[in-house]
């Protein structure tokens, strides 16, 4: 970066690219390329030694209409806001109702579900306010580890 | 070989080709005869338009050509079964072979021939691709020490280890390769050259010199490593000894087994020497400005086409050490037909909907449920210049049941809900959805889409 031939022009260039820098900083991390509303769920699994759970809207947005899963079910519009746990889906609540190995594959498939990066936090991958209102600290998309 | 003659004899095929397949064609029913650039449109334009993920673009002859070693069987077969990140039948497997076939006959038509006879073949070593050779032998701002072997891998291996296609170790992703780097670099040469589990032999293109893919791989190595400050330490080094002789061993990146550079640097010499005349030192600045000008590529924040919608081991987010993670499906195969847009997914899905691509269940056990529509548009003024926004029911009760926004998220009366942008951007309001998982604010135009009469603008400017 630093070149003797720096001017003042190029000074004020480094100024925006610090703010740049900040402003990816606030994006999170380049590293983070998932699919957009990708929904990673780390209530308890961090704690509980299982990966963090990896939603992808995506791929249920091909089968199912958001009404199925967000009125019938009872899915709160809010990333982790479900307070799902194993025993609530094994007692066919929220992703139980279909993960039952009779609409859809059962729940012995953990790492299926528990697929993300350890110490990943609860988030919707690339939201809106995941990339520009959450503090750099409590970045939505984390440095993935090297 | 001579390009014009491969191009030539493909051209030639694929008019054999053609009317064989009118032949048959006409055999069968003359309204399956597949219309080649319709397909072109439909299915392979996304990428062979644009270049995205490596993709040979439409008429671009420097790219096509070493594509042309193959034959046209190679590349129906290469469209049908798919080849590095080209996925089978481009993603679309609705498409008959003959459609496929026909798409890429369209494609071959459009290649130019002059362009690619003109070019003079630069070097020997440069067999594969010497449309590409010309450009890069002259073109004095490469870096010396990763010139050749990154100017074979942007021509042979990118398509793959740039965007981790086939599980193919990306470029410079150091976690990718570390477990590779251990078998050490003779074994990873062997790889190379021989083929490996889903690493076809020199990487599908077997003109390919050895040499040539040697530096390929010594470049791939270096970046893994994150060796820019080997690599920048090596062109610092160079002017150091003027005669071209004495640079081979001051080159010598530390970590690398001593068989690197001298594999490499030798095929170097050779391919830069009648093109790069001028002495040492101007190599040595020709290094600083590829980094400058990589901090100024344009868009450099924005996701680069062949970084979106990668498979879940790739995404960053998924563990790719997981075995599940593998298990799960990757975007692309199943986004290939749908409609395209330009955010969130890069998917329409409402358009995906309406043309009936996807049959999302309304039900959670009845396929045959439907939902209730609601065909009735709102229409909300908007201050400031922007258009007034409509709000389609329509669009939004196919997806969605009326529980789902009202009365939570909006009140169902008429100028009862205060909605701002700001509100919407911290996720409220519309911004429970769109920003999350509809798509997202970016697109404007979608919602703010009823112009303001004359006199209603002039009203608001008072």
């Amino acid at each position: 970066m630093a070149s003797p031939r720096k001017t003042c022009i190029a000074h004020r260039i480094a100024v925006a690219a610090l703010a740049a820098a900040a402003l990816l900083a606030l994006a999170g991390s380049e590293d983070a390329r998932a699919e957009y509303g990708d929904v990673v769920i780390n209530n308890y699994s961090d704690a509980a030694g299982m990966r963090p759970v990896v939603f992808p809207h995506w791929f249920h947005r091909v089968r199912y209409r958001c009404k199925v899963c967000h009125a019938d079910l009872g899915f709160k519009f809010k990333a982790g806001g479900n307070e799902i746990n194993m025993v609530k889906i094994i007692d066919g609540q929220f992703c139980g109702a279909c993960h039952n190995g009779e609409v859809a594959w059962s729940i012995e498939n953990c790492n299926m579900c528990h697929s993300a990066n350890p110490k990943t936090p609860t988030q919707v991958h690339e939201s809106t306010i995941g990339t520009i209102v959450l503090p750099a600290g409590t970045s939505a998309a984390p440095a993935v580890r090297k | 070989m001579n390009p014009v003659g491969i191009i030539a004899r493909l051209v030639l095929t694929v008019a054999a080709v053609v009317a064989v397949a009118a032949g048959a064609a006409g055999a069968a029913t003359a309204a399956d005869a597949p219309d080649g650039k319709a397909v072109y449109q439909a299915t392979c334009a996304a990428c062979h338009a644009t270049g995205a993920a490596g993709a040979p673009k439409l008429g671009d002859a420097d790219a096509w050509a070493p594509r042309f070693q193959a034959g046209i069987d190679g590349l129906y077969r290469s469209a049908v079964s798919g080849n590095g990140s080209m996925p089978a039948k481009g993603g679309n497997a609705s498409l008959s072979e003959l459609a496929v076939q026909a798409a890429v006959n369209f494609m071959v038509l459009q290649v130019d021939l002059k362009p690619a006879a003109s070019k003079p073949t630069a070097t020997k070593s440069v067999t594969a691709a010497p449309a590409k050779a010309a450009p890069v032998a002259s073109a004095a701002t490469s870096d010396v020490s990763a010139g050749k072997g990154r100017s074979v891998y942007q021509s042979a291996c990118g398509a793959c280890h740039g965007t981790g296609a086939a599980g193919a170790p990306r470029l410079a992703d150091a976690a990718a390769w570390a477990p590779r780097l251990k078998s050490g670099l003779p074994a990873l040469y062997n790889s190379a050259l021989k083929g490996k589990a889903a690493m076809p032999a020199k990487g599908g293109n077997p003109a390919l010199a050895d040499a040539d893919v040697k530096a390929a791989v010594d470049y791939l190595v270096a970046q893994a490593r994150g060796d820019k400050a080997a690599a920048t330490t090596q062109a610092v080094a160079l002017p150091e000894p003027p005669p071209k002789t004495a640079s081979a061993p001051t080159a010598t990146p530390p970590p690398a087994p001593a068989t690197t550079p001298a594999t490499a640097l030798p095929a170097l010499t050779v391919a830069q020497a009648p093109a790069v005349a001028g002495p040492p030192p101007a190599q040595a600045v020709a290094a600083t400005p590829a980094a400058v000008a990589d901090a100024n590529a344009f868009n450099r924040l924005l996701r680069a086409p062949g970084k979106r919608n990668l498979p879940p081991a790739e995404d960053g987010i998924h563990d790719p050490t997981n075995d599940g993670t593998l298990a799960l499906q990757a975007p692309l195969t199943a986004f290939g037909p749908f409609p395209k847009s330009n955010a969130g997914n890069r998917i329409d899905w409402v358009k995906a909907l309406a043309e009936n691509r996807i049959q999302p269940r309304y039900d959670r056990l009845d396929p045959n449920a439907v939902p209730a529509l609601m065909d009735l548009n709102i229409v909300r003024e908007v201050k400031g210049s922007m258009p007034d926004v409509v709000y389609p029911h329509k669009q939004h009760t196919e997806w969605l049941d009326c529980s789902n926004c009202h009365p939570a998220i909006f009140i169902p009366q008429k100028g009862a809900n205060q909605i701002s942008m700001a509100a919407i951007l911290l996720g409220q309001k519309c911004g429970v959805c769109h920003g999350k998982v509809a798509f997202p604010v970016s697109e404007c135009r979608l919602c703010h889409s009823k112009n303001k009469t004359a006199a209603a603008a002039n009203a608001s400017a008072k």
